[in-house]
């Protein structure tokens, strides 16, 4: 198990590598100054100089690379020429509210899906079959906002059930109710690939041996479809939820803009309409890196989902 | 030389036989659902194509007097903030948001079947281009948007940008994963042995014999792109105003949400449908193109 984290961790560090390169070719290519925007928006041409020498930004763009590799490591990611805040600073605050949307739209997606698409294949070719397909093709077409539009207009307006803007702080002092619109309009976008693949997964494994076996022993129907048909069919469902994690990315974005969640996503959105550059950069960054672990973090729940994985 | 120009064409043979298009559209027709996802997504093609003609009103033609009104009477689905009428932006929104699609289809399926094809013809390329390919999945498109757009400045440039860059990574692997398959041929050693220059073997051996499995899915991909592309313009990194685009358009009806609702849903269940039809005929192609599902 170790070996195998491990032998992922070596895999994805190209990835790591490339996605901090390019975030240092945005800096190189940006029409700003990096060392102005280091310095702040208001100091000195002394300091800027300074900052300037003291960075290198006059040697081989190698080596500025990984000086710039330093920085990111040491958590020196320049300064917001809105807030003048340390990027790194509003990074910490917004982190936090953009891994609870996260969690929260799987948890709401993941249990939903893999019940819907079970229920899909348990009574295949059934009106009932028919209709959860349908649902889950549409919910794959919708677009997120529409969603999030529909939801804050009618449960968040016109019924009045639930807030439909901002964090009442976490979850667990009082913040619950708001976050329940904005993880079901995250959690929606990944509800129908779910489930189509659970049902595809479960009926592929209802034809195996091994619950013809488990049939033949007797066992109870719901013992047979949850404790061996489902665990062998969460497989392939766990490597499509690391595909889809970039939709849950893009979603968690659009979803923090929609419900002003005050996420990384939301964050990065203002930055770049308010042309606050190096506040930007860093949160494109911090949210490519989000996506490497949370293929990372699959890709080790696979090994332990399927110990074949171990010994290949 | 005239016997390898001869000895080409029996390797695509096989592909061409299979789009021939007659056989493929009556196949797809026959799947009812299918049928009239096609119908209503050449109707909304059309739409978009002769905009000029179809569209009632001035897209871009302000009326204050008459904000917000709902749909019917003069306005068949009433009109926006600025008195504009929803049905004429929305005809002429079609046509910049499929124009959006088809740009990160074809410009991202060129570039990534060039890559995948090139990556399984010359082995020592092929390491190369699959880590860049990595590098580039570890971006997911939202982001790809979001970083062209503080770079460059937000518009539909850099929308188109981020739609082909997304695009790339996922027709490479799979276009790399389909020529692995053909190199493996015989036909290709035999035309090896011909003398076949590589480009000939590239063109004609090897990509026409991945063309289908390219093209289904980008058929299944259009439709994404299409979400990922609205939803980018949703966030205000696309098309600016007043410039008519339907995630834009859903964007700006969403300050208006709770006073004209239409505003912002008329043109979000636009997308739905375009995406919709786009899915139901991407996976109906799949199935008639895709020689595995055939057997």
């Amino acid at each position: 198990m170790g070996r195998q984290i491990i032998h992922r961790l070596v895999i994805s560090f190209p990835a790591l590598i490339g996605v901090l390169f390019l975030c240092f070719v945005m800096m190189q290519v940006a029409p700003a100054d990096p060392a102005q925007i280091i310095a702040g928006p208001d100091a000195k041409q002394e300091t800027i100089d300074a900052i300037r020498l003291e960075l290198g930004l006059d040697r081989p763009i190698i080596v500025q690379f990984i000086e710039y590799i330093g920085r990111v490591i040491q958590g020196d990611l320049g300064r917001s020429i809105i807030s003048n805040k340390a990027v790194s600073e509003e990074l910490a605050q917004t982190i936090g509210p953009t891994l609870e949307l996260m969690v929260g739209g799987l948890a709401m997606a993941i249990p939903l899906g893999i019940m819907l698409g079970t229920f899909a294949a348990v009574k295949r070719g059934t009106l009932i079959d028919r209709a959860i397909m349908a649902i889950s093709v549409a919910g794959v077409s919708m677009p997120i906002f529409f969603i999030g539009l529909l939801l804050i207009q009618y449960v968040g307006f016109k019924w009045d059930l639930l807030p439909f803007t901002g964090r009442n702080g976490p979850f667990w002092a009082g913040g619950f109710t708001s976050m329940i619109l904005p993880c079901l309009t995250l959690g929606s976008v990944l509800i129908g690939p779910i489930a189509r693949l659970t049902r595809t997964a479960v009926l592929e494994v209802l034809g195996a041996d091994f619950v013809r076996t488990a049939r033949a022993k007797g066992l109870r129907e719901r013992t047979v479809i949850i404790g061996h048909a489902l665990r062998n069919a969460l497989i392939p469902v766990v490597t499509l939820i690391g595909l889809q994690a970039a939709y849950l990315l893009g979603g968690a974005v659009v979803t923090e803009t929609m419900f002003s969640w005050p996420g990384v996503g939301r964050l990065a959105v203002g930055a770049i309409i308010s042309s606050d550059f190096p506040t930007a950069q860093g949160a494109i960054m911090i949210l490519a890196l989000a996506f490497l672990l949370i293929n990372l973090l699959v890709d080790v729940f696979y090994v332990y989902l399927d110990p074949r994985m171990q010994r290949g | 030389m005239s016997t390898t120009i001869n000895a080409a064409p029996a390797a695509p043979a096989t592909a061409s036989s299979e789009m021939s298009r007659p056989s493929v559209l009556r196949r797809i027709m026959r799947d009812r659902v299918a049928g009239a996802a096609a119908i209503i997504l050449t109707v909304v093609v059309v739409a978009a194509l002769f905009a000029e003609w179809i569209a009632p009103y001035d897209p871009y033609a302000i009326n204050l007097l008459n904000v917000m009104a709902p749909p019917g009477g003069d306005h068949l689905l009433g009109t926006d903030s600025n008195g504009r009428d929803i049905l004429s932006r929305l005809i002429y929104g079609t046509r910049n948001t499929l124009m959006l699609g088809l740009v990160g289809v074809i410009f991202g399926g060129l570039l990534g079947g060039l890559l995948g094809i090139l990556a399984a013809f010359y082995k020592p390329l092929d390491g190369w281009i699959m880590r860049l390919v990595d590098v580039l999945l570890a971006f997911p498109a939202i982001l790809i948007g979001l970083a062209v757009a503080a770079i460059a400045g937000a518009g539909m440039t850099a929308v188109l940008i981020a739609l082909v860059v997304a695009t790339i990574p996922d027709v490479a692997r799979v276009a790399r994963g389909a020529a692995i398959g053909v190199m493996e041929q015989e036909f290709m050693e035999a035309g090896r042995a011909l003398g076949v220059s590589d480009f000939t073997l590239i063109w004609r051996y090897l990509t026409l014999n991945c063309i289908s499995t390219i093209f289904v899915f980008l058929t299944l991909r259009f439709g994404q792109i299409i979400l990922i592309g609205s939803a980018l313009s949703f966030l205000g990194m696309g098309a600016q105003p007043p410039t008519a685009e339907l995630g834009m358009m859903a964007a700006q009806g969403r300050d208006f949400l709770f006073m004209a609702p239409h505003i912002a849903t008329v043109p979000s269940l636009a997308i739905f449908v375009i995406v919709l039809c786009a899915n139901l005929l991407g996976d109906a192609i799949r199935d008639v193109l895709d020689p595995r599902l055939q057997q």
